[in-house]
């Protein structure tokens, strides 16, 4: 079952074109959305949450159409621009109180063992935790009510590299209980330890969207690098001495 | 639109928007521009506009199972109910003055507004103003708020200074005499300004669901 099909999206800004990105996404599958900064990931992830609205495409999630089934789908996703960074200054527990009323599948005991697990005090403020912490309680919101597929905006940017360890076996433990997650990030080697598959983008177009494992083997049999990042760089590397020349 | 309603009391509500209501104690006051109460009011709400945006309240809420346009309209909810509870205050002082206090000296010899239906009539259109100019303005962003608060200022002033002109004027002392007269004729003004400012708050809103709906967060 496809649980994120777009099709043929299109944003134009004054300064930046995403034209023609199509991709999908199976159920129980981690899938990591890369490209430099600017390639159009951000654009992109808001589109399928229609939080911009694109010029083309179309897009579905769950089997429903957004944004005709939005507030459907809504019950059933979580989305995630890394850390909380909504109203700092109030307790996480009040967060929590106003957010649980709009989910029809609000689950307290599992909120109560995410917020355990991931060491969240509930009378602190998001101002009073760290980078890392934020992102967790970012997915303990979301996680809360079930969601089927969560959607992160670079959530591992700006974490040190134990939180973004941990962070990413929570990826795989999730996974595992059946949640699919698309998450940008331009930190390639966070893809290698827990993505099945990626959709790249650069320049804001589909370079390809295909399991991580093939990808990887095609490229290393055509000598562009055995790794993401290798690849990335032979694919993308510009030199600047030659730009400032022209 | 009931949940809406809670975070905005709860999450995004500025503790100045409820604190402001005491301006409605001005109606009270002699020797002042009384009107300046409905404009206190409004700022105090403007607070909350204000705490909200550096709150990333909007994006926190268009992220939960609801539309936009719902948004639009929890705003507006709230901002009638802190005017309401305003209004309200406001009239029940504006009673005291025209009963209990109708022949207080100060009052009587008071040169600017004394405290009628006709001030009621002016604290609805101030009301109204900021409703379309202010709110309504807010939502063709979505976070900028302080040219829509500077444009209601103005259009605040612009109410104010002729509603304190016009019962100089011969003929329409009877505007604002302490214990008040004509009271049909000044019911009936601040009945249509209700009206006024329902409507217009009503349009203020479809408009503004219309522009957020089409703005990228």
């Amino acid at each position: 079952m496809k649980v994120l099909e777009v099709q043929g999206l299109r944003k134009q800004y004054p300064s930046f074109l995403l034209e023609d990105v199509s991709f999908s996404m199976e159920a129980g599958r981690n899938m990591g959305l890369i490209g430099r900064n600017g390639a159009g990931k951000t654009t992109t992830l808001k589109s399928i949450f229609n939080l911009v609205h694109p010029d083309a495409g179309s897009i579905r999630l769950l089997g429903a159409d957004m944004p005709a089934e939005e507030r459907k789908i809504k019950q059933r996703i979580g989305f995630a621009g890394g850390a909380v960074d909504y109203y700092k200054r109030k307790k996480l527990r009040e967060i929590v109180a106003v957010t649980k009323r709009f989910y029809e599948n609000w689950d307290d005991e599992i909120c109560r063992r995410y917020s355990t697990a991931f060491s969240l005090d509930d009378e602190k403020t998001p101002l009073q935790l760290s980078e890392g912490m934020r992102v967790k309680f970012s997915l303990m919101l979301a996680l809360s009510h079930h969601a089927e597929l969560l959607i992160l905006d670079e959530p591992t940017s700006g974490l040190d590299p134990v939180s973004r360890a941990e962070l990413l076996d929570t990826f795989l433990f999730l996974k595992e209980k059946g949640v699919s997650i698309l998450f940008s990030t331009h930190i390639t080697t966070d893809l290698e330890k827990c993505a099945d598959d990626i959709t790249y983008l650069a320049k804001g177009r589909l370079i390809t969207s295909e399991p991580l494992a093939g990808y990887l083997s095609a490229n290393a049999k055509k000598g562009n690098g055995a790794s993401l990042e290798e690849i990335m760089v032979s694919v993308e590397k510009e030199s600047l001495h030659e730009i400032l020349a022209d | 639109m009931k949940y809406l309603l809670i975070k905005e009391l709860r999450l995004a509500a500025s503790p100045l928007s409820y604190i402001f209501l005491v301006a409605s104690l001005m109606t009270l006051l002699p020797g002042y521009p009384i009107l300046m109460s409905a404009f206190f009011i409004c700022f105090g709400i403007f607070h909350s506009f204000q705490s909200a945006r550096e709150a990333n309240d909007t994006l926190y809420t268009v992220l939960l199972p609801v539309k936009k346009r719902d948004f639009v309209r929890a705003k507006f909810i709230f901002t009638c109910l802190i005017q309401a509870a305003g209004f309200v205050l406001c009239a029940a002082l504006t009673v005291l003055r025209m009963t209990l206090l109708a022949d207080a000296g100060p009052y009587v010899s008071n040169a600017l507004m004394n405290a009628t239906p006709y001030y009621l009539t002016f604290v609805l259109l101030i009301f109204t103003a900021f409703n379309v100019l202010f709110v309504g303005g807010f939502f063709k962003t979505g976070y900028k708020i302080g040219i829509p608060f500077l444009i209601f200022g103005i259009a605040a002033f612009l109410l104010i200074v002729p509603a304190e002109i016009l019962p100089h004027i011969p003929g329409l002392a009877f505007l604002h005499t302490p214990s008040g007269e004509r009271l049909g004729l000044q019911l009936i003004l601040l009945l249509g300004a209700a009206v006024i400012w329902g409507i217009s708050t009503v349009l203020a809103c479809r408009k503004a669901e219309e522009r957020f709906e089409k703005i990228d967060l």
